[in-house]
């Protein structure tokens, strides 16, 4: 009884460094835009990015993760890793991907970071322009409402790039 | 209840669903992988419409370089080039390149190649195809490269039917862009700012041009064909030293390579090809990462998809989808803009023919008044390097655009080292009482062609017979082979500057 337990105790915790490996768990804590697309999902937001004039100056993370603290990427990393995984495992992703209204807010976050000379004006007088309230994001309306070729052009379907060859993560 | 028990049950209860998820990670990787998967195309599939049943929209764009068709006669434009490249066949025939669809067609119509009877005649060595056809790569397979740089040109008259295509860059196995040319890793390797081994796809998405958009000359190689020495030419890329035009100068001047001795000045002159690579990498697209196909072959959208046009061409063919990616600003502005370029280039690249014409031209003239060798060569190396940096400048179509200041500048030092030599020659004739001499000036290609002695009808009725023989037994053999699918050339017109 007492080995029976030893040995499922030590085969439980093989079974983890197993699934560490083949989930390539590890690899998520790089910032490296080809760990994006251990998931095939995220191939065509790959390949549009790498299309894109954003490729040289900002990669996933850089957008898609918040700036303000290390423990608030952190957080965030984990609870988009945590919603990924489960959207994989039971296939709820569909044929297009769409950002949750906490991940608009990130984003957004980060277009003003990079672009706040652009559009500082835009942010002090946003107020008369607010036409269509989005409380989820800084000045109420999205960037991309109107910018919506970037960075992933506008058709990003699951299927728009089958046949581009830049990285396959096989 | 026990402890053991209480860990067993703990356990199990874990390691259920952890088995489930890991079944789940490997079934999404099964999946992956069939994602992913690429058609089988055999090895030595040289025949982009095989490739194209697979590829269709890939296919079709490069099918679509078969609208670029137009002969533009560079000898026509500017006469003075026929008086340049006097003695080389060069002088006989140069347009401007059309679509990679009538890579063969025009390698085998154009002058230059002449008018072979048989397997072993003609002017030129099997090294003319190397950029010309995924064909080549097989037969660099079949026969080794040694030997395919070893005889004359239409010894593969049969064998390198295909136009460039799909197997020129892509591994036919995997899809990955490949560099099929050995001559390109050799020469990343000797010049060593970007290693064969080091290159990123983003490289290779320029690389794979530089099989060929690039400055190389014919190396002459001795080898031994199992006992039997024989003597290869083979392409071969100058870039030990650097891309500058002054590095690649400096790298033929250290062993005095000559590609051919002119007719009139006698001066041992170098022919720039098209250092279309080297020169967009002193540029600032390519400091700012851009490759070769981010521009020449933009993202296209058809239905649902999209995919890399392969109608490779002028970016001015579609500056919504090439320039406006990264710029902000009009069609009409852009186009002005690299009008304006083409312009600068153009002015300073007519001034240097007439200039180095005129060196030529002057040249012959003080040799026919009896000057010694002594008196000439410090003029002649100044024709050289004057001509090479013209040369290097213009050759490459598209280098205006690409490193605009890079080419300004070489072609202004053209103009000084050409003006350079005429001074000295001049200084020569007024040795021989001919100080006021004035070199002939020529309006039309056939005026500058009979002065430096081309029967051009001759060379003219010789092609055409070879035209009307030869290339057809070649197409026909081919299709018999099985590596020519005879489709590709269906409605091909017959277009010449002759």
């Amino acid at each position: 009884m007492k080995y029976l337990a030893l040995f499922l105790a030590l085969a439980a915790v093989g079974m983890f460094a197993n699934l560490v490996r083949e989930s390539k768990a590890l690899s998520y804590l790089s910032s490296d835009p080809v760990v994006c697309i251990t998931c095939h999902p995220m191939q065509t937001l790959y390949d549009t990015w790498e299309h894109s004039a954003h490729r040289t100056k900002a990669t996933c993370v850089d957008c898609h993760l918040p700036h303000d603290s290390f423990f608030n990427k952190m957080l965030a990393k984990s609870r988009d890793g945590y919603r990924h995984s489960l959207a994989m495992t039971f296939k709820t992703y569909g044929d297009n991907l769409r950002v949750t209204d906490d991940a608009a807010r990130r984003i957004q976050d980060n277009c003003i970071e990079c672009h706040k000379e652009l559009v500082s004006e835009m942010l002090a007088n946003s107020q008369p322009y607010d036409k269509k309230s989005d409380a989820s994001v800084q000045m109420g309306r999205r960037c991309w409402e109107c910018h919506r070729h970037t960075p992933h052009g506008r058709m990003r379907n699951l299927t728009a790039t089958q046949n581009n060859f830049i990285v396959k993560v096989n | 209840m026990k402890k053991s028990t209480i860990v067993i049950i703990l356990s199990v209860l874990v390691m259920v669903p952890m088995f489930l998820l890991t079944m789940s990670i490997r079934e999404n990787k099964a999946e992956q992988q069939t994602i992913n998967a690429v058609p089988a195309i055999p090895d030595g599939e040289t025949r982009a419409s095989e490739w194209g049943k697979h590829y269709p929209r890939e296919y079709n764009t490069y099918m679509q370089t078969r609208k670029s068709d137009e002969i533009g006669d560079v000898l026509k434009e500017d006469p003075n080039i026929v008086i340049l490249w006097a003695g080389y066949a060069f002088s006989k025939d140069y347009n401007k390149p059309r679509g990679h669809y009538y890579a063969i067609e025009d390698n085998i119509n154009t002058l230059r190649t002449g008018a072979p009877v048989d397997a072993n005649t003609g002017p030129q060595p099997p090294a003319c195809w190397t950029c010309k056809s995924p064909d080549v790569p097989r037969v660099f397979k079949r026969d080794g490269e040694m030997e395919f740089f070893t005889g004359k040109w239409a010894k593969y008259g049969d064998e390198i039917v295909n136009p460039i295509g799909c197997g020129d860059c892509h591994d036919n196995k995997t899809m990955q862009l490949i560099v099929t040319r050995e001559h390109l890793k050799r020469a990343l390797d000797a010049e060593g700012s970007l290693k064969m081994a080091d290159a990123t796809h983003q490289d290779m998405r320029s690389l794979v041009c530089a099989q060929c958009h690039v400055e190389y000359y014919f190396k002459k190689t001795e080898w031994d064909d199992k006992g039997e020495k024989k003597m290869a030419a083979v392409v071969t890329l100058p870039w030990e030293k650097g891309f500058t035009p002054e590095n690649m100068e400096e790298y033929y001047n250290s062993y005095g390579f000559t590609d051919f001795t002119h007719k009139l000045s006698k001066t041992p002159m170098l022919k720039a090809q098209h250092p279309g690579y080297e020169t967009f990498r002193t540029g600032v697209h390519a400091r700012n990462g851009l490759a070769c196909a981010d521009c020449h072959m933009p993202y296209m959208r058809e239905g649902g998809v999209k995919y890399s046009s392969h109608k490779v061409g002028s970016p001015l063919d579609n500056i919504a989808n090439t320039c406006l990616n990264c710029h902000k600003g009009t069609e009409q502005e852009f186009r002005k803009e690299v009008e304006e370029k083409l312009a600068r280039k153009d002015e300073l690249a007519r001034q240097a023919t007439a200039v180095i014409a005129k060196a030529h031209l002057e040249a012959a003239r003080a040799w026919e008044l009896g000057a010694t060798e002594e008196e000439m060569k410090p003029a002649q190396q100044d024709i050289r390097s004057a001509q090479w940096r013209w040369d290097f400048a213009v050759a490459a179509h598209g280098a205006f655009f690409h490193a605009p200041e890079e080419i300004l500048r070489t072609l202004a030092n053209a103009i000084k080292k050409g003006q350079d030599a005429r001074l000295k020659l001049r200084i020569v004739l007024a040795k021989y009482n001919a100080a006021d001499y004035e070199a002939p000036e020529f309006a039309t290609k056939e005026a500058a062609q009979e002065h430096i002695g081309i029967d051009m009808a001759k060379e003219v009725q010789e092609k055409k017979t070879f035209l009307n023989t030869l290339k057809q037994e070649w197409f026909k053999k081919a299709e018999e082979k099985g590596i020519f699918d005879p489709a590709m050339r269906k409605d091909m017109v017959l277009k010449t500057s002759y």
